[in-house]
């Protein structure tokens, strides 16, 4: 009860609240609203129409195409977020507790950044000529005499979605995770040396440990936006990579309004699993 | 003090930072259980010097000597110094439990879980935290922080335990308690602390002997009463904040000040010509006065009540604030008046004269 109080003391006037609920009311509930409603509509060839019914929820369920999308996206969203991990911490580790100056560190992620000064859709595209069978990789390395065929699975199979998906979420990762290893005192890391603790130890006892909510951090945004992608399986892929989100796009596209809605309701419960979990690891309320 | 009984020994330990030298040649050594605190103001190099023991440092020339063995160039986590950090800098994410089982739990030396357990509850018991075993070290105040930083280093059972000004982030109370808890536990322990400060007061309180920092030189070193009553130098005077400094001229047995000429034949060896005169070794007479012993003419400005003694201020003519502490225990504060003129005087052989003909 006194709890209450002091929090209403603390915010002051609660109608500044108001412009924050007809946002989050005008662009994310009713449309969510919609979306669920329009999923149970009856859709025909041409037209639409608000009748009630499940065959469109029949319909995903019941198709190859659909379901395979959805293990597709949840595949393609694992490894991803494996990839940009992987890569991700270590450089993270180098930028946010390695290097020592404050200055150089600010200058080594804003180096990080610098691609996404280009727009998204040419970032993508660029890994084209960098990948495909006359691209950059292969002509290197048969100069090289590595190989003696151009390899081909580098370019419009899954594998190229994963490495261009990867580059350009890992930075999402790098960010949250240099904040977090920046944070941690550096007398720490000294009294645990100074405790007999070799490096190891170290790492795994205390700096990944208080690196923890960074990495939640950015796992949750690689997530989100892996899991909503279109673009990159769409110009990667050669149209054989089909995510959630590439089926909604089709089914817009063709004006099936009832199927793109089942889409994307269940691309937003699988979101909304996904952050629930992550948000279940560590308590980010404490820890920022 | 010989070389078998000390515990550790520098050696013409030099180490600069982009030119400026930290530490300037020191050499030190300390004796097993001994208390031996480490005064010099900010920036004199006494946290650098005790970086370069702990191993966290590396001295450009010198070396480093612990348990007579030549620990210079080992890593810091074989060393097996305690240290205990100015912040405390506990582990953020752990309990007051884990926090003091640490070095156990993941150290070079692998400990049994029994031991482990029963020995970070002992402590835990000898530092009065029993009860807290399982908060985190955000839920308990300042001063229990300070003691889990003391218990996380002592369960490890160090010869040598180096504080980088420990006291330095708790409240006044505190300290004083604190003071009397550290000389207790490392009397109980039988360990040698080497005690940072830049506090005069806690150096003079706690140390077994004291020593003084300046500029990364070793400018002295004794008993805290040495210290105190014989400063080896007019900077020594002026770290220890109860002195009068007064510049002038030594000269054939003499000192010639502000207050006129004094007969000097016991001046000290010092770099420049300073008189020092403690505060409360002066005593303030009224003008009409004819004062026994030498005597300066200084304006009254303000008093400052410290309890157990008040402070006066006055001013001389050369604009230079003097100060006198009354202790309440030799009776009632005489009262002065504002802006008016007293004579300060002193007994002759109560002024300690440095000059560059001392000996």
């Amino acid at each position: 009860m006194s709890d209450a109080t002091v929090a209403t003391k603390r915010q002051g006037p609660s109608w500044l609240i108001l412009p924050g609920i007809v946002w989050m009311a005008l662009f994310m509930v009713i449309p969510i609203a919609m979306i669920c409603y329009v999923s149970f509509w009856t859709q025909t060839t041409f037209n639409i129409s608000s009748t009630p019914t499940l065959a469109s929820w029949k319909q995903f369920f019941a198709s190859d195409t659909y379901t395979g999308a959805l293990w597709t996206t949840v595949r393609i969203w694992l490894i991803v977020l494996a990839t940009t991990f992987i890569i991700g911490y270590p450089t993270a580790l180098f930028v946010g507790l390695f290097v020592k100056s404050k200055t150089l560190s600010t200058v080594l992620l804003v180096i990080c950044v610098i691609p996404f000064w280009t727009s998204f859709l040419i970032r993508v595209l660029a890994w084209r000529p960098m990948l495909g069978k006359e691209g950059a990789i292969n002509i290197i390395l048969l100069k090289l005499h590595i190989i003696s065929q151009p390899i081909e699975v580098l370019l419009f199979t899954e594998l190229s979605v994963i490495i261009g998906m990867s580059q350009i979420y890992c930075v999402f990762m790098v960010g949250p995770i240099a904040f977090m290893l920046g944070r941690i005192d550096r007398n720490i890391i000294e009294a645990a040396r100074d405790l007999g603790a070799g490096f190891g130890r170290i790492f795994w006892k205390i700096i990944f440990p208080l690196s923890l909510p960074g990495v939640v951090v950015g796992a949750i945004f690689v997530s989100v936006m892996v899991l909503g992608e279109f673009a990159t399986s769409g110009a990667l892929s050669g149209r054989k990579v089909n995510l959630l989100g590439n089926i909604i796009v089709t089914q817009v596209g063709s004006l099936k309004w009832a199927m793109a809605s089942v889409t994307g309701v269940i691309l937003t419960v699988v979101m909304g699993m996904v952050i629930a979990a992550f948000l279940r690891i560590v308590d980010l309320k404490q820890e920022l | 003090m010989t070389t078998q009984t000390a515990i550790f020994r520098i050696d013409g330990v030099t180490k600069s930072y982009g030119g400026v030298k930290a530490l300037d040649a020191v050499t030190l050594e300390a004796g097993v259980n001994e208390y031996l605190s480490l005064l010099g103001p900010s920036g004199s190099g006494k946290t650098t010097l005790l970086r370069v023991i702990a191993g966290f440092e590396v001295p450009d020339s010198g070396r480093v000597f612990f348990q007579g063995r030549d620990i210079t160039n080992l890593p810091a986590h074989e060393r097996g110094i305690g240290f205990v950090f100015q912040n405390f800098a506990l582990f953020p994410h752990l309990t007051v439990r884990q926090n003091v089982a640490f070095g156990m739990a993941h150290g070079a030396v692998s400990v049994s879980a029994e031991d482990t357990a029963q020995r970070t509850q002992a402590v835990i018991d000898m530092v009065g935290l029993t009860g807290m075993e399982d908060r985190g070290v955000d839920q308990i105040s300042g001063g229990q922080r300070q003691r889990v930083a003391l218990a996380r280093t002592l369960v490890m059972q160090p010869k040598l335990v180096l504080l980088d000004e420990p006291l330095g982030a708790l409240d006044a109370n505190l300290r004083g308690r604190m003071r009397n808890e550290l000389r207790a536990i490392r009397e109980k322990m039988g360990v040698t602390f080497l005690h940072v400060t830049g506090s005069e007061t806690e150096a003079l309180a706690m140390g077994d002997s004291v020593v003084v920092l300046d500029r990364g030189r070793i400018i002295q070193r004794g008993a805290p009463d040495d210290i105190y009553s014989t400063p080896a130098s007019p900077d020594v005077a002026h770290f220890l904040n109860r002195f009068n400094l007064f510049d002038g001229k030594l000269s054939g047995g003499t000192f010639t000040g502000p207050f006129g000429t004094i007969a000097a034949p016991q001046a000290t060896r010092a770099s420049r010509d300073v008189c020092a005169i403690r505060y409360d070794r002066l005593q303030v007479l009224p003008l009409s006065a004819t004062p026994t012993g030498p005597a300066l003419k200084a304006t009254y400005i303000a008093n400052e009540y410290l309890g157990s003694a008040v402070m006066n201020f006055f001013e001389t003519a050369d604009g230079k604030v003097v100060e006198v502490e009354h202790h309440l225990s030799l009776g009632a504060p005489q009262t002065f008046e504002p802006r008016q003129d007293y004579l300060l005087t002193w007994a002759a052989d109560q002024a300690i004269v440095f000059g560059r003909e001392g000996k």
